[in-house]
């Protein structure tokens, strides 16, 4: 689910970027290069929502940048074992469904799909109760229980 | 009194009435006779939703699963302390006893490393990878036994087999735009739109620096298969190319939709196999122009005849000859090849659903196929001239072997039941016997031919010439 959460990251700044544009640009850069990203700890990061604190930059032997450590707080979202939590059907097929809630790929096996819900082939491949009141086929929302994850630096599973 | 000791549930109280009546109330008053249906039906449940047990870790707070347990505790003790309660009974301590075995995860796949049963790392390699479904998907050997039998129970419903086709020279055929000649520039102008792909069948796709065309008739051939057949691409292009062939065949994703294997999806190089196709063996059908990628699987195999549009492809055969872009026509509609095979197809669907009288589920599409193929040349009797090279051993040229798969009888002498003669040259001894003992004369294109379009072909169209080889 989503934490709001203070990190921190040393932030390289080429000099171009000095001046009465220094914060600005800081803070641009970092979302730019934070947003967006996935960390095994932390999870996704979604929005950057304040800067808490830019240390003194200090500048680096050899080249002209200088490196900031920046404390910044965030929005995250990480997806834990047991959680239940909504996602929307991408696919369906006789092996299960697949379904996405923002940037996680989920996919539910029909093995832990309810045994009263069948498997139907066609155009729009879908599970449906026997008696046709609920129906899981691409695009519907579904709430479903998480039973392992996994996130690797470029996606959550 | 008959009722009584016909009921199966009670053996030791059957001789009075009393006492069965005595037994149901006992049953009836611990409350547990509803219970005890339920909990037959759930220890069932239990079975199939252990693993649901498994998955929640510790967490409790699914209501079934809640339930069960509680009942199942009942029973165990009730089971222990009545006395004549019979077969029941054993029957909830026996389910019991089975649900408490199967907390252990088969593993039946996974999906990201993770089991897609109990959620559990995985990191081992067993099983097969199905990459061409979803990126990350792998399942196991018995997870795909399952599945191939389930489907194919699905299919036999709906009277549906399996058919996979090849995309390159059977279905199209697509060339590099550096490739072009100069005299097929003019089909730049001709390209169909990409906007609205339903009508065209010339395409022109910059983005991939190719061209392709597909072939007469596919759009009907599809149309009308997919009513009798899952259809399954295969293609030794890679998955990018798979994918744009795909939309331009199927743009709706009605015929084919997660079913486009590339080579990046098959476990071997350079073969194509059926391990990654989740159907039954005996239920696949497969279309394919080259018979060396299905080394497995030849039983299986249609062999189409190829479609050379561009320049480049009779190029890269070997053949000399213009092709069907420069000579600015193209392959025939109703009598081309997809045409005929869309027959045989309609032939063999129907033999297979229609007229095996053994059960479904042990009627083998393999076995249809070669009794289709021999009832094209059937009655016929051959003898080869001059195309075998000397000192060949007759019967295992290809040649022999395609005539008798398809009915014919094969032979090496003349003889008064010899119908046709093969030959290369017009002037060998037999050839000039079959002339005077008036029988057909035919160019082994005729049996090529007649395997292609599987149908007997008519033998004045392949004559031979005198003299020279050929």
């Amino acid at each position: 689910m989503f934490f709001h959460i203070v990190l921190e990251r040393n932030m390289q700044l080429h000099p171009r970027h000095f001046g009465r544009n220094l914060r600005e640009n800081l803070v641009s850069k970092l979302m730019k290069d934070v947003e967006g990203t996935c960390s095994g700890r932390h999870g996704f990061v979604v929005a950057i929502t304040g800067i808490e604190n830019v240390g003194k930059g200090l500048i680096r032997d050899g080249t002209g940048f200088v490196t900031f450590p920046v404390k910044y707080q965030c929005v995250v979202f990480r997806p834990f074992k047991g959680e239940v939590l909504e996602a929307v059907v991408t696919m369906v097929n006789k092996m299960g469904f697949f379904a996405e809630a923002g940037p996680v790929q989920i996919f539910v096996s029909n093995h832990l799909i309810p045994d009263d819900m069948e498997f139907q082939s066609g155009d729009m491949p879908n599970y449906t109760t026997s008696d046709g009141s609920v129906k899981i086929q691409k695009d519907s929302e579904v709430r479903l229980k998480i039973i392992g994850t996994r996130v690797d630096a470029t996606e959550i599973v | 009194m008959s009722l009584v000791t016909d009921s199966p549930v009670h053996s030791s109280s059957s001789d009075d009435f009393a006492a069965l009546l005595d037994a149901e109330l006992e049953v009836g008053s611990s409350g547990s006779s509803p219970d005890e249906e339920d909990v037959e039906a759930d220890g069932d449940n239990n079975n199939d939703n252990n693993d649901d047990d498994d998955d929640d870790d510790d967490d409790l707070d699914s209501q079934r699963n809640k339930r069960c347990k509680t009942e199942k505790l009942e029973d165990l003790e009730e089971s222990q302390g009545s006395t004549s309660q019979g077969l029941i009974e054993d029957k909830i301590v026996i389910h019991a006893e089975l649900s408490l075995k199967k907390d252990i995860c088969t593993h039946p796949g996974s999906f990201g490393q993770m089991c897609i049963l109990c959620g559990q790392r995985l990191d081992d390699e067993s099983g097969v990878t199905f990459g061409y479904i979803h990126k990350g998907l792998r399942l196991g050997n018995d997870e795909i036994v399952r599945l191939r039998s389930t489907d194919m129970k699905n299919l036999l419903r709906h009277k549906k087999l399996y058919l996979v086709l090849d995309l390159d020279h059977t279905l199209l055929n697509s060339t590099q735009l550096m490739h072009l000649t100069p005299d097929e520039e003019y089909l730049k102008g001709q390209s169909d739109s990409l906007q609205d792909v339903s009508r065209g069948s010339l395409f022109m796709l910059d983005f991939m620096h190719m061209m392709t065309k597909l072939r007469p008739f596919v759009r009907t051939f599809l149309k009308e298969a997919s009513e009798m057949f899952e259809m399954y691409i295969y293609t030794m292009g890679d998955r990018p190319y798979a994918l744009e062939m795909a939309k331009l065949l199927d743009p709706r994703r009605e015929y084919f939709s997660d079913r486009v294997i590339s080579r990046d999806d098959g476990t071997q190089k350079h073969q194509k196999g059926l391990d990654v196709v989740l159907g039954q063996e005996s239920a696949v059908v497969i279309l394919d122009d080259t018979e060396n990628a299905w080394m497995k699987h030849k039983d299986n195999l249609i062999l189409m005849e190829r479609y050379h549009y561009f320049a480049s492809s009779c190029h890269q055969f070997g053949y000399k000859c213009k092709s069907l872009s420069q000579l600015k026509s193209d392959e025939s509609e109703p009598d081309g090849a997809l045409a005929s095979v869309l027959k045989a197809l309609r032939q063999i669907h129907h033999m297979f659903f229609d007229e095996l009288d053994c059960n479904l589920a042990s009627r083998d599409v393999r076995q249809v196929l070669k009794t289709v193929r021999e009832e094209v040349l059937k009655g016929c009797k051959i003898v080869f001239s001059h195309v075998f090279p000397t000192n060949f051993p007759a019967e295992s040229h290809p040649l022999w072997k395609m005539a008798e798969q398809l009915g014919a009888t094969c032979s090496t002498e003349t003889d008064l039941s010899v119908t046709h003669v093969v030959s290369t040259d017009a002037g060998t001894e037999k050839s000039r016997w079959a002339v005077k003992e008036k029988k057909f004369l035919v160019h082994p294109r005729w049996i090529e031919a007649t395997n292609y379009l599987w149908q007997k072909q008519p033998e004045e169209n392949f004559p031979v010439s005198q003299g020279k080889n050929q």
